[in-house]
């Protein structure tokens, strides 16, 4: 059996405890105490604003710390104002605030904290290291100029469009496409997404990924804002989508910020526009650019055709006047040419033979000289020649003294040859005596 | 002439390949390379690659007004 309560021990009512907890929580310390949180589940009722403000684990993103939070509409009235006029955002979840807060305790609805001030200059700071982050982590994975480097067809008219039905910007977007007075021929296809909210890029992935699937059928995609004049571009700055963009195998537009505004999109995509009328002016400039391109080649071969016609007819006119005189102006011509052939051979023939013949001459002439000098030489050889045979003779060693012995008319060179008794002549330069060998 | 010339059909070419042909063209004219006997032939063959380039740009009243039609929905 349990003890029951014992009726003297003081008890108190819910109501009770509930203040009795209020008065200890509404002390100096957790009042006005400036405080950094995450937004969530931001709404707005009766001019009130309410939300939830988070803490969550910077890297596993678990949630440390949770608390209620309210602005009164008489200051939410303003401080929403002030807050998009500092920092381009509407006061919306997921942004990173510096708020200053009172704990206050309701006896039914529990603790909440009271925000009387925001500090903007938080936001924006926590929005461009964000913003610096996703750009830094897809520099370094090297895709960020993916997109960018992305060449357009020469003449994008098949466009896969990435917005909300209905939306202010599409309607601009398609309405401006098809009023082109070029008459280009768009086609386009809306593909659709959420674009404002926590669903914003997971739809505008899948929406990417429906366009991937037939991606030879379309010549670029344009991703626009839905409409709603309201800045809340916080749910664009993202990584995974911007590293979808990034990747994507067709070149992106995107028109989705304001002209002060920039998100992380801006970045990565092939083209940024400032309003969704833009992206569809640059298609039509795009194909009124090859439509002059097409005039002009018209009108220049046109006017080649034209000149080579003209040009040919004016050939034949001039050879129509030339016909009747051109047979005598041809004959006349080659027998001047004759005429003149005629006297240039005689020319020739003159400027060719006159220092031929004196040529000869002067051979002629040398020759003749030519023939007295060896004759005169031959005839010098020969009396040299007359007088060593003179001094070489018999008769000049006969006049030296000696003699010439011979029997039977041979000259005897030899005594014992000669037979004793026999009859020998002997031959002088004058003379002859005759005698016997003893 | 012997030789007739052959021209791919403009329906089987892509926009990019039918304007460089046109370019081509336009060029040889220039050149004045261009046969008289082949000028013909040569101005044919433009003029069908230039409106069938127009006609894949542009879109007649009726076909707009059906794509909007279909818009609107």
């Amino acid at each position: 059996m349990k003890k029951p309560l014992a009726m003297n021990e003081q008890t108190l009512t819910l109501l009770q405890l509930n203040q009795r907890i209020a008065a200890l929580m509404t002390v100096p310390d957790t009042q006005n105490v400036w405080v950094t949180a995450e937004l969530s589940d931001v709404s707005v009722r009766g001019g009130h604003c309410y939300m939830e403000l988070l803490q969550k684990h910077p890297d596993t993103g678990a949630t440390l710390a949770k608390a209620r939070g309210v602005i009164w509409a008489n200051i939410y009235s303003r401080l929403a104002v002030e807050f998009l006029n500092a920092t381009g955002q509407r006061f919306t979840s997921g942004l990173k605030v510096m708020v200053r807060a009172s704990a206050s305790m309701h006896p039914i609805y529990g603790m909440s904290l009271v925000i009387t001030a925001v500090n903007p200059e938080y936001t924006m700071g926590d929005l461009l290291r964000l913003r610096r982050e996703i750009l830094e982590r897809l520099q370094r994975e090297g895709i960020i100029e993916m997109n960018r480097q992305l060449d357009w067809c020469e003449v994008p008219l098949r466009i896969a469009v990435v917005s909300a039905r209905g939306a202010a910007g599409y309607g601009d977007f398609i309405n401006q496409l098809y009023s082109n007075s070029s008459h280009l021929n768009f086609k386009t296809q809306l593909f659709e997404a959420v674009m404002q909210g926590d669903r914003t890029p997971s739809t505008i992935i899948s929406a990417l990924n429906q366009i991937a699937m037939q991606q030879d059928e379309w010549d670029g995609v344009v991703i626009i804002r839905g409409g709603g004049a309201t800045s809340d571009l916080v749910a664009f700055e993202n990584y995974e989508l911007a590293a979808n963009i990034a990747q994507f195998p067709l070149p992106v537009i995107v028109g989705i910020g304001h002209e002060r505004d920039i998100t992380v999109l801006d970045y990565v995509a092939n083209m940024r526009v400032k309003t969704p009328t833009a992206a569809a002016e640059w298609l039509i400039n795009r194909g009124d650019i090859a439509l002059e391109h097409l005039r002009s080649m018209g009108a220049s071969i046109l006017q080649l055709v034209s000149d080579r016609i003209a040009g040919n007819k004016e050939q034949l006119s001039r050879y129509e006047v030339l016909l009747p005189t051109a047979p005598i102006t041809a004959v006349e011509r080659e027998s001047a040419r004759l005429r003149s052939d005629m006297l240039s051979l005689a020319q020739i023939g003159a400027r060719r033979i006159t220092p031929e013949l004196a040529r000869l001459d002067h051979i002629a002439g040398s020759i003749a000289s030519a023939t007295g000098v060896v004759l005169h030489r031959r005839n010098d050889q020969l009396n040299s020649m007359q007088a060593m045979l003179n001094a070489l003779s018999p008769e000049a060693t006969l006049r030296r003294g000696y003699s010439i012995t011979r029997v039977n008319g041979k000259a005897v060179t030899d005594a014992s040859h000669v037979p004793t008794g026999t009859k020998i002549e002997t031959t002088l330069a004058n003379g002859t005596i005759t005698s016997v060998k003893q | 002439m012997a030789n007739e010339l052959q021209f791919k059909s403009v329906k089987e070419m892509t926009y990019t390949e039918a304007v460089s042909e046109l370019e081509s063209i336009l060029q040889m004219m220039q050149g004045d390379k261009c046969d008289i006997d082949r000028l013909t032939d040569f101005t044919r063959r433009a003029t069908e690659l230039l409106s069938e380039c127009r006609s894949r740009l542009t879109t007649t009243d009726e076909q707009l007004r059906s794509i909007l039609a279909q818009l609107e929905k």
